[in-house]
This record gives structure tokens, sequence and C-alpha cells, in this order.
């Protein structure tokens, strides 16, 4: 009996935990192909510690909640990129470690959010735009958000979980811009929103395709990728650019300060820059890539999708997702607690 | 040696209670009345905010709406559990044995497990839909999921034996000749039942009650799954106060106006039951 | 009387506990992605299942983590359930009280009362952090197993004990120890099965380096249903179905 105690107990404090040769990934979900991952495992033997979340907001609260962080690489929307920034949670990157940087498309490397592209790397970018299964709705005139707001979708309307994406659509709507810092619009956009929740059925961001194929929802918001995944395996399930404006977003890598695999989060973000992987990725996930170089590598099929890559005349209607002020995203944070309440 | 021995077992569990629950709790009132910030966890400066945030007419809207679908799930509860927990008891004793392992063998596996599968039940293209339109009692799929009702159904799926098995513990123990007595002096079943049966039983009723109604309150995942993130459920709002918000103060203060309501369900348990409550029936 | 009644209503409550889990068992060997329609058996997702590593990274976590708690919540709780049955001393109600205050607090209110002493006191989300928590909400249910099955010993067989000599250590071994080994066996059994299911607590207190298997089946399920995730709660039911077996066998051999 004594014997199997104090066996039991050496079990316990000798199995090594502590692994260092890892890299802890906080991403997206859905935005990481897991085929990357285990590539990257394979050819480097650094072990990936990947974990997802759904909200910018959540990346946000857990990277708050411990002084010391635990990430290595982190992948917020753009608009977090500057408040982070600006309250030293990310890092400057050291360009030396990157030679594939310049796979990038120039176009994404100096945005506004990181005017001299230095926290942060473009991974995947998107479009909001409306869904519908036209099963369901084979005549209804949807061209705008607006329509969304008509009371036969009464219950109805699939919206993204996620602040800032709702408010975008509260905002065009009224004809502001998404990037609004003005408090009273954004009032008005909250009381747009209120207007709209007797159609909400439910808030999702992170299972839209499985949502949309088995027509758990038929109607509502959603991105761009996520439709195109649903609809090759339900074709009535059609993307519609608003003709009120729709915005555009990018999803960044940065390394928060103080990270403790430091050096593997480079070699990381290096692996990934490559235009193959970054290809791999596209044709796992289908999120549009920011990577410039990995178009050589794609199917036909992906690089001329409606839905994936709009006409030039259709992008310019669209808005680059920017900055807030922190007043502008704790009125955001406040409504959208409100929102959620009712 | 035995002060010895009794010193390092009592003073062991003491510190390890005193420090991670006792602690932690305090802790957590102290935080509750501290300021939001946030840059920071929170502001070192006192303050009643979170509380007066609570009894804004928009958050105490959730309370209700908490206790409400608490309230309804728990009424469920005991119409569903009482007669089946009667019916169990007044089984032959192997069988009892067998029906209570039956009835708990589903809840050994994840909380998370059976909630999933509550919701490939009610996908609009589930097991239930699929299986109504085939038999022609319905023409259009009902839409259940990602609604208050598939919260409700979700909770009464994972709550009905904290239901059950007080009730089964309380009707289990009593006296049969009370019955029979009731019998002998003429008295219909129905009369039994209602006079004799039901106010003995009681103390596992309101025991049951109290175990399934705080849950039906916090458990934040299965409104999470099956409600479609609207926030539902006291649980809800708290965990959206620490995960999204980043307003822990506020956080705090909701968990612990939750604990004051558990602290009242129980002194009302401790007097109707008028003794120790049964270990047994919390596990 | 109301037999057929009794035994009709028997079985619609347990159709209502087991038709989900069945509809998963059977789905999870369904040869298509989507659907619910039948569409020819399969053992792909299993296989898929068995073939994806990060999901047996996250059993072998939940599974150490549910043995390291398990083992220091028993050797804690026995320990004190003897204290606590053999002597009476100062602060013995207190114990008892604080025992029994954490069984009953709701588990999210837990969680988040140890995230915030974790994270003021700068400790790193991670395998520590589940792991006081696991054996916090662990200790409580060994204690009350093991001194219910405790107060069955007959005071006696102490002073015979220590009147033929043996010391307090050498009775803890010989004596106190076999008596009990039935409620320490439930007792692991119950802290083994609360540890590995656990969700809410450990929602708030783990972090990235340690991902366990409840959180990982949240996210997955929070990504919509999908037929490996059917596979997997498939397998972790047959798996609660052997275990449960096991302690059963265990105690009607403790009956005979």
């Amino acid at each position: 009996m004594k014997k199997w105690v104090f066996m039991w107990l050496s079990l316990f404090f000798s199995v090594a935990l502590a692994d260092d040769n890892v890299v802890n990934v906080y991403a997206w979900s859905q935005e990481v192909s897991p085929k990357v991952v285990m590539q990257f495992q394979k050819d480097t033997g650094i072990k990936v510690n990947f974990s997802t979340f759904d909200s910018n907001e959540a990346l946000y609260a857990k990277m708050k909640a411990s002084k010391q962080t635990q990430y290595d690489v982190v992948e917020p929307s753009s608009y977090y990129i500057s408040r982070m920034a600006r309250e030293n949670m990310i890092e400057k990157l050291d360009r030396s470690k990157l030679s594939n940087y310049g796979n990038l498309n120039p176009a994404f490397t100096h945005p506004d959010y990181d005017p001299t592209g230095e926290y942060s790397i473009p991974w995947v970018l998107g479009l909001t735009g409306i869904v519908v299964n036209r099963k369901y709705y084979p005549h209804d005139k949807l061209e705008k958000w607006t329509d969304l707001w008509s009371p036969k979708y009464r219950d109805s309307l699939l919206l993204l979980d996620d602040p800032r994406e709702v408010f975008n659509i509260g905002l065009l709507t009224l004809g502001y811009s998404p990037n609004e810092n003005n408090l009273q619009h954004l009032q008005q956009a909250y009381q747009n929103l209120v207007a709209l929740l007797p159609n909400v059925r439910l808030y999702n961001s992170s299972s839209v395709p499985s949502l949309l194929i088995d027509e758990d929802v038929t109607i509502g918001m959603a991105w761009n990728a996520d439709v195109y995944k649903a609809s090759l395996q339900n074709p009535n399930i059609e993307f519609i650019y608003p003709k009120d404006k729709f915005v555009i977003w990018v999803d960044c890598f940065v390394v928060p300060t103080n990270a403790p695999h430091r050096e593997n989060a480079y070699r990381f973000l290096n692996y990934v820059l490559q235009a193959k992987i970054a290809a791999m990725q596209v044709k796992e996930t289908f999120y549009p890539t920011a990577n410039l170089a990995a178009r050589a590598y794609l199917p036909p099929e992906i690089a001329n999708s409606k839905i994936l890559s709009p006409s030039p005349e259709v992008l310019s209607q669209g808005y680059f997702q920017t900055d807030l002020n922190d007043n502008a995203l704790d009125a955001i944070s406040r409504y959208w607690q409100l929102l959620k309440l009712q | 040696m035995r002060n010895k021995f009794q010193y390092f077992s009592v003073g062991l569990i003491t510190t390890w209670l005193c420090i991670f629950g006792l602690l932690s709790f305090l802790v957590m009132v102290v935080m509750s009345f501290l300021q939001h910030d946030p840059d920071h966890i929170a502001l070192w400066h006192f303050t009643l905010q979170n509380y007066e945030d609570l009894f804004d007419p928009i958050f105490f809207k959730i309370f209700i709406k908490s206790f409400y679908i608490a309230f309804m799930v728990t009424a469920a509860c005991l119409l569903l559990g009482y007669p089946f927990a009667y019916i169990i008891s007044r089984l032959p004793e192997r069988l009892q044995n067998t029906a209570l392992l039956l009835l708990l063998l589903p809840f050994w596996t994840s909380s998370v497990v059976r909630t999933y599968a509550m919701m490939s039940l009610l996908k609009t293209k589930g097991l239930l839909n699929t299986a109504l339109l085939s038999l022609g009692l319905i023409h259009e799929p009902l839409q259940i999921l990602f609604t208050n009702t598939a919260v409700a159904i979700g909770l009464i799926y994972n709550l009905l034996p904290f239901m059950i098995l007080p009730i089964y513990v309380n009707l289990e123990r009593f006296d049969i000749s009370l019955i029979e007595a009731a019998k002998d002096l003429g008295a219909k079943y129905t009369t039994i039942f209602r006079k004799v049966i039901i106010p003995l039983s009681i103390p596992g009723i309101v025991g049951g009650c109290t175990l399934v109604f705080l849950p039906a309150m916090t458990l934040f995942f299965i409104s999470d799954l099956l409600g479609g993130a609207k926030a539902l459920l006291l649980g809800n709002l708290i965990e959206d106060q620490f995960l999204m918000a980043n307003n822990w103060p506020r956080g705090a203060a909701t968990s612990v106006l939750l604990t004051v309501i558990m602290a009242i369900g129980l002194l009302i348990y401790w007097f109707k039951s008028n003794k120790r409550i049964n270990y047994d029936a919390a596990i | 009387m109301m037999r057929p009644f009794r035994s009709f209503y028997l079985t619609l409550i347990y159709l209502f506990l087991y038709i989900p889990i069945g509809t998963l068992i059977v789905y999870s060997f369904n040869n298509a992605t989507f659907s619910m329609l039948w569409h020819g058996f399969t053992l792909n997702w299993y296989r898929a299942v068995l073939q994806d590593s990060s999901l047996w990274l996250a059993v072998w976590h939940s599974f150490y983590l549910a043995l390291a708690a398990t083992t220091s919540a028993l050797f804690i709780g026995t320990l004190a359930a003897i204290s606590l049955y053999r002597y009476q001393f100062r602060g013995k109600n207190m114990l008892q009280g604080l025992l029994f205050v954490i069984i009953i607090t709701p588990d999210i209110v837990m969680g988040i009362a140890l995230l915030i002493l974790f994270s003021l006191s700068g400790l790193a989300l991670g395998f520590w952090s589940l792991y006081i928590a696991h054996v916090t909400f662990c200790i409580p249910f060994v204690v009350v197993i093991v001194y219910s099955r405790a107060k069955s010993i007959d005071p006696n067989i102490f002073a015979a004990a220590s009147d033929l000599g043996a010391s307090e250590l050498q009775t803890f071994w010989h004596i106190i120890v076999p008596i009990l080994l039935p409620a320490l066996i439930s007792g692991a059994l119950l802290c083994f099965a609360l540890s590995f299911d656990d969700i809410v607590i450990s929602y708030f207190v783990s972090g990235p380096g340690f991902e366990i298997l409840p959180i990982k089946i949240f996210g997955l399920a929070r990504m919509g249903v999908n037929v490996e995730l059917n596979a997997l709660c498939s397998l972790l039911f047959g798996l609660t179905l052997i275990l449960v077996c096991l302690s059963q066998w265990v105690t009607r051999k403790k009956k005979l």
C-alpha cells in the first residue's frame, strides 16, 4: 500500500510538464488551418500550443488578465493593433528575422492602423456582406443592409457575434462611416440596431459555415470566406455585397511584449509568410490572403471566385476598417452588452 | 505524535481552504467594490457603482429573465422528476438500484457533451425535426435551436437528476406504514398522496429545487451553445464581464449578488428541513 | 395498481435522457459529413479522431490533471476526515462549515474568485492554476465520503492498537487505511470524474499552454455540429460506461 502511494507521488512529480521548444499561438477560430500548424511542427520540430478565440474583445480581455503574457503570437483584427501598440502590449517586429516579409502585398503593409507596418503582419482579409439561402427566400430583393430591417425576417437573422461588425451595419445604414468616432452617431446606430433586434435569431461568428449548410439560419450577415465554404456544400447559398457599402477587415499577427518564446514566434511568423504555406492556408480555409506571392499557387476556382475576389468596382464600395478612439470603443462595448441583454 | 498528526492534517486542509476558498472569495468581494479601469484589472478606489449598475433597469432585466428561466426549469424538473422519484422509490430494491444507475449513467459524461448532443438533436435538420416531418406531424421544421425553449430544454436535461435524487432519498426513507394506516382509515389514493406523501416529502422537494434553481441561473455554456449567444442567464452576464467587456469589478459584484441569493435559498432550506443538509444529495 | 402507466412514464423519462446520446452514437457511424439521413456505415470519423494529435494531447492533459488533483485531494481530504472523526479541536465546526460552503458554491463563483486571486498574485494560468482549482473543489467530496465511512470504525480499535505499542503512523497505515479503502476508492473515482468533466471552473482558470478536454470540446461545439465531435463524444461516453461499471463492481465486492 505504502509503496503504491510513493510510486504514485513520484510519478506525479517526475513527469516533466515543461516543454521549452514550443510556441503559443492564439488566433481567430478557423483562420489558421490545422494543416499549416501540423506542417510547421513537422518542419521545425517546434510544438505549437494552438488556441482560438471568437472575438477581439475576448483576446484583449485574456491578454489583460495576466501581467506576464503567455502568448507568443496573437492575431487581432486591424483596429485592435493601434490600441495594443499604444498600451505597450505588443512589440515592434524585428524585420531582419522575417526574410519572407517581401511576399506580402505592399497595399497592406502600410495601413493606417500601423502606418510603418512595424507591429503587424497582415494574415487574412475578408469582407462582410449579406448571406441568403435562396431556397427559403427565392425572390426577395436583398441589395442593401437596410433590407434586413424588414419585418418579414422576424426571428431569422444571423448576426456576427462581434460588436464592431454589428455596429458597422448600424452606422452604414444611417449613411455614416463605419470608422465613426462621433459618440452621437454611435448612439443613433445603437437605436437603429435596437430596431433590428426583433429580427435577430442568433449571434455567431465561429460556426457560420455549418449553420448555413444545415440551414439552421437562412439569412443574415456573414464573412465572404464562410459563405464561400458553405456554398460549396449548399448551392442555394448566395453572398451579396450590400449597395449601401460594406467593410473590409484585415486580421494580423503580432508578437506580445515579453513573449516567453520570442525566437520561436519569429520562426513561426517567417514560416507562414512563405508563399506556399500561405496558399495552403487559403486552400484550407478560403480566407483571402495578404500574401501576394501566394496567388501563383492558388487554383483558379478560388482565385476567380466572385465571392472571394470581387471586381474592383465592387471593392471600391468597401471601407477599410480602422481604429477608433478609446471613448468610441468603450461606447460600442457598452451598447453591445445592452443589445445582447435585450 | 498524536498532536503532530492532528496538527499536520488539520493545518494542511485549513491552510488550503483558507487560501483558495476563503481568501479568493474575500478578494472577489473586495474587487466588487473597486472602480472599473479599462487598462488595468481595477482601480484601487472604493465605489458602490458596480452594485448600482446591476440595479439599472437594463441590467436588472437579465436578473428577471434569468429568474424566470430558472423558475420554469425548476418547475418542469419538479413536475417531471417527482413522479419519477416516487415510482422508483416504490420499486423492489434491486430494481431501484438499476433504475438509479440508469438515471445517473449519462451524467457521468461531461455536461458539454450532453449539451452538444441536445444541440444536434434540436437542429433544423436534426433527428427531432426529421422524425416529426416523416411522421407527418409537422410540415415545416420547428425552429427550436437558438431560442429560449432550447436553453430551457438543455437546462432540464442537465439538471433533472439533481431534482430526482433528493426527492427519491426522501421518499425512500419514509415509513410505508403511514400509507397503510391511511388506507385502513379509508382514505382514497389521491387523498393519501395529497395529505400524506407530498407533505412528508417537502424537504426533498425544497432540496431538489435549490439544487436545480441555482445552476439554472449560471450554466452559461448551455445558453452559449443552445441560445445563440444572447445573454440569457446571470452566468452569461458574469462570463461577459470577465472574458469580453473586461469589467472585472462588475462581474465580481454580480457573483457576490448571486452568492447572496444562494445564501437566502439555503437559509430557507435550513428552516424547512430543520436538519443538516444531505451531503449525498449535493453530489 | 397503475403498473402500465408507471413503466410507461419511466420509459418516457429514460428516452428523454438517452435519445440525445444515442443519436450522437448512431450518427458517429454515419457516412456523411452534414446530413442526418443515413448514408451507410463508416469508421472514418473514429479514425480521424484517433489521428488528431492535438485532441490526444488534450486528453492526456485532462487525464494527468485529474490524476494529480485526485491524488492530492485524496491525501488532504482523507487526513482531514480522519482528524475530524478522531479529535475534537477548536474551529472544527468552522472547518466543516467551510467544506459545506465550498460544495454548494456555484461553480461560476468559485471559478471567477480563483481567477481574480491568480491574476492578482501573478500566477500564470495553466497547469498549476487548474490543479489548485480542481483540488479545491474535490477536497470537500473526499472528506464527506471518507468521513461517513470512518464513522463506522469502532473507536476501541485505536486504544487496542496503542496498547499493543503501535505508533500513530503505524495505526494510520495498518488499521485506518485498510478499513477506509472502499471509501478511498469511491472518493478517488468521484474526484477523477469531477475533475475530468469540469467545464465551468476550468473555463475561467485555464491558459494557453495547457488545454484540457472539456474546454477543447466546448470550443469544437461552438464551431457547430460535426461528425468528428460525434465520434469523440461517443468514445467518451463509452469510457464513462466502463468506469462506472468498474466502480459498481468495486462497491459490489465491498458488500460481499
